[in-house]
């Protein structure tokens, strides 16, 4: 110890001292800022605007944005440590190459010759498809388009996706399969003015927590939240439905039975706006409340007291995550939350809408513009006209633009376990805590020729297996724009610069691009992120996502614009889609999709007799790339926990804090401290997947939904076992 | 007095969007006017458990992670699906009588006179973290780095100057605010400051008013906190043991002394020095260890302070006239600095130490190793008093350990589990020594005064490892780790 601090002289007390800032007013010295930079928050998709201190090109203080159109000021604890993860100690900060086994750092120059040589000798080899790349919704709007051009033009591969198929998969094809197009039909403001809000599968106090002021805004709501577990939200909730795993499709379905049976259907919007009545009417029949009771675990009287409170409301609001995402039948869920507000007229109108809130900061912008599961400006592979435009803006042939959709994420893992693909490039994401069933990506990456790891930080668990690390710049480092959930585009700036020699990800797509030589063709004269936006408008302009009427700079000014935004939009009119009932499909109209109810796959039963739902707490954000670098979210949450009933844990012996393993028919992972708890029902079992030590994603399964490619995250059957050595 | 206008203060709330109903002001627009003071009010039912304050307050008195001014602790209860969950997020509650300003011994707490709030002085304070034992709430955090307690202090200075404090302006729910409370009023009606899973409002008269969800009244008593099953042992805190048990010893040697018409004085005046030069060595500033005798007129520790001053003193003199006279003097002040010492332990936020028995345990071990000195170096030959002492530490040991077993408060339940589980062994071989040095009591006294001083020794360190201080609810996982 410190001599002085062994007399007891006070040694810190500088490092304790207060002053008045003439912003912040009586703070801790160290948040004493020179200046202020605006920016949006790059953690998750509600799209909160902040304000950054810097002091010394150091981020010394976070504060809210006052009177933002989102967050009204407020931010999450996330968002008010942020500034503490641009200095963390792992930051990625100079190119490492794996030589002789060991990553040994290099120049730039010689890692994006590695880079371009290596996936070169596995394209030459093995076809152009046999290199994949998996990308993420972290980067910036400008920085997926200028991937998705590198990528699918430049190396000519279409196995590209982001772990946004992780993620929203499911609301993107759930929404073009019944209106034609993806995009959010709502907005936050309906929050605020619904009579009627239901959330399923959506836990935003522990997820969006700065969502929740725009409920709270609402007096007069009536919040309905279906959820298996007793989350934070459920505790917010009018009425919690506490409904059994994957009984969702079936509640949804009794309710428009019920609505159908009970004539509070708006026959008129039916017959002007949506096709297919008669084939979902036919196969409603089948949905008697009395038959899906049982199955959804609810009371007859309580779907059928929802169904009339839904239909009967003047605006009624239906928003989920996760909970309808992450499923073999999420894209499917989705269809039945659009039936149900199409059967009714619950959308295009003020608090009247289904709306999916998004996970990350921007993964609405890789939906809009990365060319992964669809071509920019939310154009078709499928049609050769859309194929056409984008050739025309690119000056290319229409021939390099692909057909159809290469491998979606967990296929291009698939494939490189069964040797179709050989050099794999992965962009701020980290499979190696997030990818369902670990053992299979073990298996892909065994495989793989050469692994390129682009991140902010390293060692991450997936960086260390890399035989390339690229050091990126972060958030807080780097200029472009996020759209959030409500079709927000907010403005990123720069607040520091990036440690050693990490780049923008938009410098290293072009510096890649100059090896490859494509640079000219594909980015003529582009040197910042501001070209790429200049391009997005061209490339936007006349679609849903129209941003052609957006400049940075009125982007700053009013805290984000939502699209639609064509030239002469009126930047502070709340927007929302499909007002006037035309949906972007070919008839004009929307689609009601009739969907069977299934059980999940991997029920529970012998040797495995528990349901297993994972999730997050609102410390953490994500794979704790991130958050674990904040030393004081990872005191409030350092260690992952399993909660059980306590029922349940009566018969297995077991108390709370305990070690115990959980084993799937995949894997297993031990030494989680177990929870008991009245918050999650028998027989079920919750646990976060954030942490690596204790990797739920050892155990979860690899299933995943036909039509959005998204992974069956929210139940799979484990049993659990006291772990047998309780310390390591 | 006239009420103060305070001009920023009384702007609406900066939830724009809050509809006019729910735009509440989250600080007063004025000062607490004469009999007044403020206080905070948290909405558990407009807590979402984001903890946003937490991150708030660290950011703005710039803490480590490891100290938290304030913490948000969960409660729940009910069955599934009916299961209730709420969140306490709690600062300095700035109690009408502040155990943790009433018990330091330097000042170092003061309460504005103006806005009643329990403010603390780095400056002053000399780290004896005497404060951290006597909040119920766990309210007042040591600083291990700087040597100082630190805590909330409702950012005096902006509120003051018409800012609002930073958990207050972090709340995305508006779930904590500031207000008046009339200091009389809140005297005789103190209900609201009770909630499930904190300690009782009268054990420092909190002045935090908590609002509870309706549907919490009728589950009152089935809402418990979380942690209940988190239960770890404290610091041993090797100087106090020390301190305690050899002044104890060198008070008791000084009676025997006395009793036995003894010249050997000296004897007891050297351990006694040596124990109270070994007395700052816990404090976490202790070249400052001179001020601690300024808060004598509240404070116990300073009492002892003072007492055993005198003890050290009057030992002196014993030994330099070695007259039995001199030495009963003597060990009247060590008797009375004993006193001190165990009252300093009686505290409410304390149940394990609150107890005669605590008062018991400190003369036991006067009456054991004194007389157990003097026979182990030949000054006395009858070895009945270390007999019955012995015996009767022996007896209140076990009793202590199967009285708190049954005890209704559960702190106490949580140190009987502790001596049963964590400190099992510990607590075998305090008993173990005991025994031994009765077997070796007849025949080998030196042998016996080793197993007694060790066996009290051991004794000391489990009364701080096995204490089960009271505290706010918190969260259900053990802050920075897995609990081992």
């Amino acid at each position: 110890m410190n001599p002085f601090r062994l007399l007891g002289i006070d040694n810190l007390s500088k490092e304790y001292a207060y002053t008045d800032d003439p912003v912040l007013g009586h703070t801790s010295a160290k948040r004493a800022s020179e200046k202020w930079v605006k920016t949006t928050c790059g953690y998750c998709s509600v799209g909160c605007g902040m304000e950054v201190g810097v002091r010394d090109n150091k981020a010394v203080a976070v504060r809210g944005w006052e009177g933002h159109p989102v967050s009204f000021g407020k931010l999450c604890p996330k968002g008010l440590s942020e500034h503490h993860t641009l200095s963390a100690s792992n930051r990625a900060q100079y190119p490492l190459l794996r030589k002789n086994g060991k990553l040994e750092r290099v120049s730039w120059a010689e890692a994006i010759a590695a880079l371009v040589e290596n996936f070169g000798r596995s394209q030459a080899q093995y076809g152009r498809q046999a290199l994949g790349v998996i990308s993420t919704g972290q980067l910036l709007t400008e920085e997926f388009y200028a991937l998705g051009k590198l990528v699918q033009l430049g190396f000519g591969t279409s196995n590209y996706d982001g772990n946004t198929t992780l993620c929203m998969a499911s609301a993107v094809s759930g929404y073009k399969l019944t209106f034609g197009s993806d995009g959010p039909p709502g907005n936050y403001e309906d929050l605020r003015h619904a009579d009627l809000v239901l959330l399923i599968g959506a836990n935003i106090a522990d997820n969006h927590p700065i969502l929740v002021q725009h409920l709270g805004a609402n007096a007069h709501k009536y919040l309905v939240v279906v959820d298996p577990r007793v989350t934070k939200t459920a505790m917010l909730a009018d009425l919690h439905l506490p409904i059994r795993p994957r009984g969702d499709i079936a509640l949804l379905n009794a309710m428009a039975h019920v609505i159908l049976r009970d004539g509070l259907a708006d026959e008129s919007y039916i017959a002007a706006h949506t096709n297919g009545i008669e084939a979902l009417r036919a196969h409603l029949a089948a949905y008697r409340p009395e038959t899906v009771a049982p199955i959804a675990g609810l009371r007859v009287e309580q779907i059928v007291d929802l169904a009339h409170r839904y239909a009967k409301s003047k605006a009624a609001f239906i928003a989920w995550t996760m909970g309808v995402n992450h499923s073999t039948q999420g894209a499917e869920t989705v269809n039945v939350i659009n039936n149900l507000a199409l059967l009714t007229g619950q959308i295009g109108r003020r608090g009247a809408a289904p709306f999916s809130i998004t996970g990350q900061c921007n993964a609405m912008g890789s939906r809009e513009t990365s060319f992964t599961s669809g071509l920019p400006g939310y154009r078709k592979f499928e049609n050769a006209e859309d194929r056409e435009e984008l050739a025309k803006i690119w000056k290319v042939d229409a021939s390099r633009v692909p057909a159809k959709r290469g491998y979606a994420y967990p296929d291009i893992i698939n494939a490189a376990v069964n040797g179709e693909i050989k050099s794999l490039w992965i962009i701020a994401t980290n499979p190696v805590v997030s990818y369902p069933n670990q053992a299979q990506l073990r298996a892909a990456f065994a495989n793989l020729d050469f692994l390129v790891v682009q991140d902010g930080y390293h060692p991450n668990p997936t960086s260390e297996l890399a035989d390339l690390v690229l050091p990126a710049a972060i958030w807080g480092e780097k200029e472009g724009v996020y759209t959030n959930s409500e079709r927000r585009v907010g403005k990123a700036n720069p607040i520091v610069t990036p440690p050693g020699e990490a780049k923008p990800d938009f410098d290293i797509f072009l510096a890649i691009a100059e090896t490859l030589g494509c640079r000219e063709e594909l980015f003529p004269n582009w040197t910042g992120p501001a070209d790429a936006f200049a391009e997005i408008k061209t490339v936007t302009k006349g679609r849903l996502c129209d941003y052609s009427g957006m400049t940075y700079e009125a982007i700053e000014t009013h805290g984000g614009l939502q699209w639609p935004f064509p030239e002469g939009a009126n930047p502070t009119e709340p927007s929302r889609l499909y007002a006037d009932g035309v949906f972007p499909t070919k008839s004009g109209k929307a689609n009601l999709i009739p969907v069977t109810w299934e059980p999940f796959p991997d029920q529970p039963g012998k040797g495995f007799p528990f349901i297993l739902n994972t999730g997050r707490t609102v410390e953490h954000w994500h794979t704790r790339t991130k958050t674990a670098q904040v030393a004081l979210l990872e005191r409030m949450s350092p260690n992952a926990w399993l909660e059980m009933n306590p029922e349940d844990a009566r018969r297995l012996g077991l108390k709370s804090h305990e070690n115990v393993s959980l084993v799937s028919r995949r894997g297993q992972v031990h030494n989680v401290e177990l929870r008991l708890t009245e918050i999650i029902a028998p027989g079920q079992l919750f646990m976060p997947f954030h942490f690596v030590e204790t990797n739920v994603n050892e155990v979860t399964q690899d299933a995943f939904d036909p039509i959005s490619r998204e992974p069956n995250y929210k139940q799979c059957a484990v049993r659990v076992e006291r772990s047998s050595n309780p310390h390591s | 007095m006239q009420a103060v206008e305070l001009p920023l203060l009384g702007r609406p709330d900066l939830l724009t969007i809050a509809p006019a109903s729910a735009r509440v002001a989250l600080t007063p627009s004025r000062l607490p006017e004469a009999g007044e003071q403020y206080r905070f009010h948290f909405d558990v039912e407009k807590c979402i458990g984001c903890k946003c304050c937490v991150v708030a307050c660290n950011e703005q008195n710039g803490n480590p992670a490891e100290i938290n001014w304030r913490r948000v602790g969960e409660i729940e209860g009910g069955v599934f699906p009916l299961a209730q969950r709420w969140h306490l997020s709690m600062g300095c509650n700035h109690c009408v009588e502040p155990s943790c300003m009433l018990g330091c011994p330097v000042e170092a707490y003061s309460k504005d006179a103006l806005t009643g709030i329990v403010d603390h002085n780095p400056d002053q304070c000399i780290g004896c973290q005497y404060c951290t034992w006597n909040c119920s709430y766990g309210v007042p955090q040591f600083n291990e780095a700087r040597g100082v307690v630190g805590k909330c202090d409702m950012c005096h200075s902006r509120l003051t100057a018409g800012a609002q404090p930073a958990c207050v302006n972090a709340c995305p729910s508006g779930a904590i605010a500031i207000e008046i409370v009339n200091v009389a009023a809140w005297r005789l009606a103190p209900e609201n400051g009770n909630a499930p899973g904190l300690p009782s409002v009268m054990d420092s008269l909190s002045t935090t008013r908590i609002t509870m969800p309706e549907k919490a009244t009728e589950l009152f008593n089935a809402i418990s906190r979380v942690d209940n099953e988190r239960v770890q042992p404290e610091h041993a805190h090797a100087s106090l043991v020390f301190l305690l048990v050899l002044i104890q010893m060198a008070a008791g040697a000084m009676g025997a002394i006395a009793i036995a018409g003894s010249s050997a004085a000296w004897l007891a005046a050297g351990i006694a020095i040596v124990a109270l030069a070994a007395a700052p060595m816990h404090l976490g500033r202790p070249i400052h260890a001179h001020r601690a005798w300024r808060g004598w007129k509240t404070s116990w520790l300073s009492r002892e302070v003072i007492a055993f001053g005198l003890f050290a003193k009057a030992a002196i003199a014993a030994a330099w006239f070695g007259t039995p006279i001199t030495a009963a003097a003597a060990c009247v002040a060590g008797l009375f600095g004993i006193y001190c010492s165990a009252r300093i332990y009686t505290v409410p936020a304390r149940p394990a130490w609150n107890s005669w028995l605590t008062l018991a345990d400190f003369y036991l071990t006067a009456f054991t190793l004194g007389p157990a000195l003097l026979l182990a170096v030949g000054l006395i030959q009858t070895p009945l008093p270390v007999l019955v002492a012995l015996i009767a530490q022996f007896v209140l040991t076990v009793y202590r350990r199967h009285a708190f077993e049954d005890s209704d408060i559960a702190e106490r339940r949580s140190t009987a589990r502790l001596l049963d589980h964590q400190l099992r062994h510990g607590f075998i071989l305090r008993l173990t020594l005991l025994v031994a040095a009765l077997i070796a009591l007849p025949n080998a006294p030196v042998l016996a005064f080793v197993f007694a001083l060790a066996s009290e020794l051991e004794g000391r360190a489990l009364f701080f490892q096995s204490v089960v201080g009271k505290s706010a609810a918190s969260a259900f996982l053990t802050p920075g780790g897995k609990a081992a």
